[in-house]
């Protein structure tokens, strides 16, 4: 499908008629990542699915707007190198909080968590559990 | 045309040549420009981690439809920006002035629902950090907040740098200074826009829906 404009510009190697495609595929694919998110997904599934479209609709600026799918290695290089570290980047960051425990020590101990929290920020939030 | 001899610049070969550099030198920019924001989206990713449920509830007191408008907004001003380059690249200079002063209008019209959502914000309290007067307790609304208007705040600053971008191109594209064979600014303006649009692509769903 083309709109009028591509029609109009169809000579002279346009590439206007897939410009318009490629905007109608961003429009519905936000449509549809809005309308997924009012149904509040459980769990990490509704980051999944928000961050895969997403992707998608970044795949589809990068290649069709930016031209990256006709360019020459070089340049497709430089990008999906920069792509690579923004998965380092936030993956291995985020590894290291997920992978990192809370104090093992028992929680009435002197040593739990909570207690530790306390002497630390002088607060008293918690009863103390034995006489 | 005379403005092929005028570009070409007198350490390059062949006007192709220097397009070539002309375009790995902006996607390397780009390369740079992803991971200055990919700093910012891990550490909101680490917070969110830590702080779920305070982020998941600032999030939802955000006005999810301005972020929608404003993304429809930039993708549209995207498609403009496009056709213009398919314009430049056919030698019609006055149509692609058009349709990229149709992005710039487009790009204050994001600029102005943001306007709208900050001054929302400040009346509210929702302020970053040591600022914040919000009503979630604990770090995770000031966290959320800090986060908030760090992204939004350096991507508002490239949409501005990004219409004055296109501004200059579009005057030099109105005046005639550039033809079918040699367009490079215009294509390499219209590369850092759609980056702008890329990032915004992500900001949505990170910080309006999820």
């Amino acid at each position: 499908m083309s709109a009028p404009d591509a029609a109009h510009a169809g000579r002279a190697h346009s590439h206007a008629g897939r410009y318009v495609l490629v905007w109608v595929g961003l429009v519905c694919l936000t449509a549809l990542t809005w309308g997924l998110s009012r149904f509040h997904i459980p769990g990490g599934a509704g980051v999944a699915v928000a961050l895969g479209i997403a992707t998608a609709k970044g795949a589809l600026v990068a290649l069709f707007f930016m031209h990256l799918y006709d360019q020459p290695g070089a340049n497709r290089l430089v990008f999906v190198t920069s792509l690579v570290f923004v998965v380092l980047l936030v993956g291995l960051t985020l590894l290291d909080n997920a992978t990192r425990f809370p104090l093992a020590n028992p929680p009435d101990s002197e040593l739990s968590p909570g207690q530790v929290r306390d002497a630390v920020l002088g607060t008293h939030s918690a009863e103390p559990p034995s006489h | 045309m005379s403005s092929e001899p005028a570009a070409l610049a007198h350490h390059f070969e062949s006007i192709e040549k220097q397009v070539h550099a002309e375009r790995m030198g902006m996607w390397l920019f780009l390369a740079t420009e992803v991971l200055l924001f990919t700093a910012l989206f891990a550490a909101y990713g680490v917070y969110r981690f830590l702080y779920t449920s305070a982020f998941a509830e600032a999030s939802r007191g955000l006005e999810t439809w301005m972020g929608g408008v404003n993304t429809f907004v930039l993708v549209t001003s995207s498609l403009t920006v496009a056709l213009g380059l398919d314009a430049a690249a056919r030698g019609q200079g006055r149509r692609s002035a058009a349709l990229y002063a149709a992005s710039i209008g487009m790009g204050l019209v994001f600029m102005a629902l943001k306007a709208v959502e900050y001054r929302h914000h400040f009346v509210h309290g929702e302020l970053p950090g040591m600022y914040y007067q919000g009503h979630i307790p604990g770090s995770g609304g000031s966290l959320f907040f800090a986060l908030y208007f760090l992204i939004t705040g350096l991507h508002a600053l490239h949409v501005l740098i990004g219409m004055t971008v296109l501004g200059v191109v579009a005057v030099k594209s109105w005046r005639g200074r550039y033809s079918a064979s040699y367009h490079a600014p215009v294509e390499l303006a219209g590369l850092y826009w759609h980056l702008v649009d890329l990032i915004w692509i992500f900001v949505f769903p990170l910080i309006y829906l999820i």
